[in-house]
């Protein structure tokens, strides 16, 4: 009787997790499925959902015009550049706020922070004269230093929220087996704050990914990633939803899988201190 | 030793790409509209006459590029080596010195052969400043069947009233056909293009000789609450937020009855492939007011220029040569048939009688042809210009009279209420731009 | 506990990130600063005048300025009422057993992983758009005529896609602090014959409270500066009526070229929106140390 209701209960709940699941994915693969559209099925009414002749077409079209995977590389290089220097520098700033916290350590925290809250698009143009002159215009360099800087508050903070859950007796037992402090923070705590790193290095991938201003701003074709991609589908002449879906899923399509792939490291570590 | 490995290399790598050392990249700004993906894919032809010039393509949406070479060459950022850039940048920058005049492109480039209009907007102190690669005016598209079936005919030279009254007899809401369309979209190249060149038809002006405003003018008023009555009640739903192209997808799709909107949009919507309505598409001039002999005067052209500042002159003027040549006219006219070839920039074309078969042809050349950019209005200004005026702050004026004008259209105000914003927010612009100059 | 020693290397050691991000923040500051006293627009080159706080007074006198910084309150308000009412409710159904759990949280995660412009260009054209879209045709299909999204509703419109985004976020560090939550004491309080509304508001409430907390102050973070979604799908309007500061700044500083407004403008955003986290870290602050 109990588990029979159990089991009821079991279904109702998958279904309406599942309706739901798929309302909020629905955009997502009707992007998926336009791109295999024609332009006219792609606008048509009463919209085809799968009754209509499938194509590469798009597909063709898009990498005939651009260079997806000069992109493509351009944005792994930046995304992932940018976030392992920023867990560089993050890594000891964090390790020190949470084990030798200062009077100060929560004001520069929050500090750090409200670095996030410049609007970039005020600052574009400083920020594009000082890359003129020191030629970082059209660099990955100069991208991936920018997008450090973006990131490197919440990294700071989300590293600094992992080692305060670390006891700080581990640290001490390691400090009295003599342990330097180099080693202290390679042997004893890194290993110990990986899921946190990981998280927070796959959060950082999906945010320096996803970043439209800068990326779209500072570069003109060598550093290019995938957001000026984007950019040169967004609204041309003329229809333009099929291979506009197609450029989308080319741009969208690597991250989400990284996600799916790893959203168990990603789940795991993107607690933020708010579990206890 | 060493000397042979490098002459082995260097062998290897001529022998790998056929091409001198010497090789030049130039970086090309370009916006994504069709004719310029096409010069994409004819590339190959270029190559071919220039081996020792590589071009690398930036594409982007309209007013991204805007922006970004705007930025660039104002900061004299250097990124580009040819921009691609309105009829409205071209004269102001050209004061600047930002540009290079284009004198010297070559002995068969035929400068003289540009259409007048469309050369002389591009043209500051007698110097040619930047190459036009297609130009357009404005005209009235419209459906000849849905037309006959309201029982009327379209005359030479359609005025607003009758506009008003096919408009009304076109629209059947139920089968999804709105009598008309036209851009609502806030922006000074989306719905100031095509309300600026409206108020021109119906004699209004943007500015007095004083620089003042005149918004607050009665022909301003007739002009907007003429757009608002049109499109409130023929005109499609969501109208507010219809550009160029949104409205050029509804027109294709045949949900509207008439078009008034730039001349390209000619050759799109009477091709069978992309448009469904393309056997019955007609053309007519852009309306007027009855007794005001003015079309609006709109002029657009989209065009090739280079940076004072850029290092590659020789190879960018090589390439703008070639693009706006009559030699890529008839590279097109072989790859993709003489319809396609860009419009509205060479006399020779509209000589040519293959193209003049195309029936938007004809209709296109007279109205760039018709087109006063030094005296838009039939009031005295102190401007000249189009669908734009040309100065500096009208980017920025335009957008935001835009957004007002826009807001009208979604019925978050009256027509009074966005004369009178626009009217202040102008005056207020002009006066922290020191107008009167 | 900590030694002298260990004080000084920790010094050491927060020192770079302190140094680059107070030279990020100081030297583009510093240079809006100045720029916000010149007379300096892109378009007019030469000299750029001294203007005194001419262009502090032009931003703040802006008939935009006001509705802008409403309307930023109000998209940052509303994303976060919804991802966080939504997240919460959304973890709840997700923590329970279910088929297909694992696809299902995948489903549900993915708009967190769409870049920003793409997911408004979708949402715009294949969507709200009243003519082409899936809602007008839906509309359509129901009878009643097509309600045009970012016309009549902007804000909202911009509201629900960027809450669209940013619901998976919400939603999965809300998930993993309700699994956190001892079972026992909720299987103890079932026992006292408390019913399901009342185990929510008395023990998983208060439990979730802290990870609300954390999705409210890293979303409003981003959410202040929200400015692809609105350059896409409505440029700021129609008027002013989606126009935030972020894109009231934009378009002053990139689309009139007037750099030197711009910057006055980028200032007075940095000082609001320091206002703003100067409450939140008061807020939660507080609640983080607890």
């Amino acid at each position: 009787m109990a588990r029979a209701s159990t089991t009821q209960r079991k279904i109702v709940v998958t279904v309406i997790a599942w309706i739901i699941a798929l309302a909020i994915f629905f955009p997502i693969l009707w992007t998926i499925l336009t791109s295999f559209k024609t332009e006219a099925d792609a606008i048509a009414i009463p919209p085809k959902f799968l009754n209509f002749t499938w194509t590469l077409d798009n597909y063709i079209t898009v990498q005939e015009r651009s260079d997806y995977f000069r992109h493509f590389m351009n944005s792994v290089i930046i995304s992932l550049g940018s976030t392992v220097l920023a867990l560089i520098v993050a890594i000891p700033a964090a390790w020190s706020m949470a084990f030798v916290p200062g009077k100060r350590t929560k004001d520069i925290l929050m500090w750090m922070l409200s670095t996030k809250m410049m609007p970039a698009v005020g600052v574009l143009i400083p920020i594009y004269l000082i890359f003129r002159d020191w030629g970082l215009l059209d660099s990955r360099t100069g991208l991936i230093i920018v997008l450090m800087l973006m990131n490197l508050p919440i990294v700071v903070w989300m590293l600094y929220t992992y080692f305060k859950e670390i006891p700080g007796e581990i640290l001490e037992a390691a400090r009295m087996d003599g342990a330097s402090l180099g080693k202290e923070i390679l042997y004893v705590l890194t290993p110990m704050a990986v899921p946190g790193i990981a998280s927070t290095l796959l959060l950082n991938i999906i945010l320096a990914w996803n970043e439209a201003f800068w990326t779209l701003n500072l570069t003109t074709s060598n550093a290019a990633p995938l957001s000026t991609f984007i950019a040169s589908y967004s609204s041309p002449e003329g229809l333009f939803y099929a291979k506009l879906s197609a450029a989308s899923t080319m741009a969208i399509a690597p991250i989400l899988i990284l996600g799916w792939f790893s959203q168990k490291q990603l789940v795991r570590g993107l607690t933020f201190g708010a579990v206890k | 030793m060493t000397t042979t490995i490098r002459g082995l290399m260097g062998a290897c790598c001529l022998a790998a790409f056929g091409a001198p050392l010497a090789a030049e990249t130039i970086t090309v700004a370009t916006v994504n509209n069709g004719d310029m993906i096409r010069m994409q894919g004819l590339m190959a032809q270029f190559n071919e006459k220039h081996p020792d010039i590589e071009v690398n393509w930036v594409t982007l949406e309209e007013n991204v590029l805007r922006q970004r070479v705007t930025t660039d060459i104002a900061t004299k950022g250097g990124q580009y080596d040819v921009l691609t850039i309105g009829n409205y940048e071209v004269p102001i920058w050209a004061k600047q010195g930002w540009l290079l005049p284009l004198d010297d492109m070559g002995a068969d480039y035929d400068a003289a052969d540009f259409l007048a209009p469309v050369a002389q907007a591009l043209t500051v102190d007698d110097k040619l400043y930047a190459a036009p690669f297609y130009a357009e005016s404005a005209m009235l598209m419209y459906r000849s069947d849905l037309l006959e079936k309201a029982g009327l005919t379209m005359p030479e030279d359609p005025t607003w009233d009758f506009i008003t009254e096919a408009a009304e007899k076109m629209t059947d809401k139920d089968a999804g056909v709105y009598g008309i369309c036209l851009r609502g979209k806030a922006g000074w190249g989306e719905n100031m293009a095509f309300l600026t060149a409206m108020s021109h038809s119906m004699g209004a002006r943007w500015f007095d000789m004083e620089w003042k405003p005149q918004f607050d003018s009665p022909e301003w008023k007739e002009t907007l609450d003429t757009y608002l009555n049109l499109m409130t009640k023929y005109g499609p739903p969501g109208a507010s937020s219809n550009g160029f192209n949104e409205n050029l997808a509804l027109f294709q799709t045949g949900k509207c009855g008439m078009w008034m909107d730039a001349t390209v949009a000619a050759s799109f919507v009477s091709n069978p492939e992309e448009s469904t309505v393309a056997d019955n598409v007609a053309f007519a001039p852009f309306p007027h007011k009855d007794g005001v002999d003015n079309h609006g005067n709109w002029l657009w052209s989209w065009n090739l220029a280079i940076p004072a500042s850029s290092t590659k002159q020789e190879a960018s003027k090589a390439f703008v040569a070639w693009a706006t040549s009559k030699e890529y006219t008839n590279l097109v006219a072989e790859e993709d048939g003489i319809a396609n070839a860009p419009p509205g920039t060479r006399t020779s074309l509209y000589a040519n009688e293959e193209y003049l078969k195309a029936p938007f042809a004809q209709p296109t050349l007279t109205a760039i042809e018709n087109a006063n950019t030094q005296h838009p209005s039939v009031q005295e200004v102190p401007y000249t210009g189009g669908q734009w005026i040309s100065i500096p702050e009208f980017q920025a004026i335009g957008t935001a009279v835009g957004q007002v004008f826009s807001a009208a259209l979604a019925g978050t105000s009256t027509a009074d209420q966005a004369l009178t914003a626009a009217q202040t927010l102008t005056q207020r612009e002009m006066q922290r731009a020191g107008y009167p100059k | 506990m900590a030694t002298q020693a260990s004080r000084a290397a920790g010094r050491l050691m927060i020192s770079p990130a302190v140094i680059v991000l107070f030279l990020w923040m100081i030297v583009p500051l510093g240079m809006t600063i100045y720029f916000s006293f010149l007379r300096y627009n892109l378009l007019i080159p030469g000299d750029h005048a001294f203007a005194g706080f001419e262009n502090y007074q032009f931003f703040f006198t802006d008939p935009n300025f006001w509705p802008a910084l409403i309307n930023t309150l109000l998209l940052v308000g509303g994303v976060l009422l919804i991802t966080t009412v939504g997240g919460i409710l959304l973890a709840l159904l997700l923590d329970q057993p279910m088929f297909g759990q694992g696809i299902v949280r995948v489903l549900v995660i993915a708009p967190f992983f769409v870049m920003p412009t793409v997911s408004a260009l979708v949402w715009k054209n294949m969507f709200m758009n009243p003519v082409n879209g899936i809602f007008g045709w839906l509309a359509n299909v129901f009878g009643v005529p097509p309600y045009d999204f970012l016309s009549q509703a902007p804000l909202l419109s911009i509201i629900l896609i960027v809450a669209w985004q940013w619901l998976p976020f919400a939603t999965l560090i809300l998930l993993t602090a309700l699994q956190s939550l001892d079972s026992e004491q909720l299987e103890a309080a079932e026992m006292d014959g408390a019913g399901p509304f009342s185990r929510f508001f008395h023990i998983m409430l208060p439990h979730l409270s802290r990870a609300a907390t954390v999705v409210i102050l890293i979303q409003t973070i981003f959410l202040l500066s929200i400015f692809a979604e609105i350059l896409v799908t409505t440029n700021g309007g129609p008027g002013n009526a989606s126009t935030n500061l972020t894109y009231l700044v934009y378009s002053q500083s990139l689309l009139q070229y007037d750099v030197g407004l711009g910057s006055a403008g980028g200032i007075v955003a940095v000082i609001l929106a320091n206002i703003v986290a100067i409450f939140l870290m008061r807020m939660i602050g507080k609640n983080l140390e607890a």
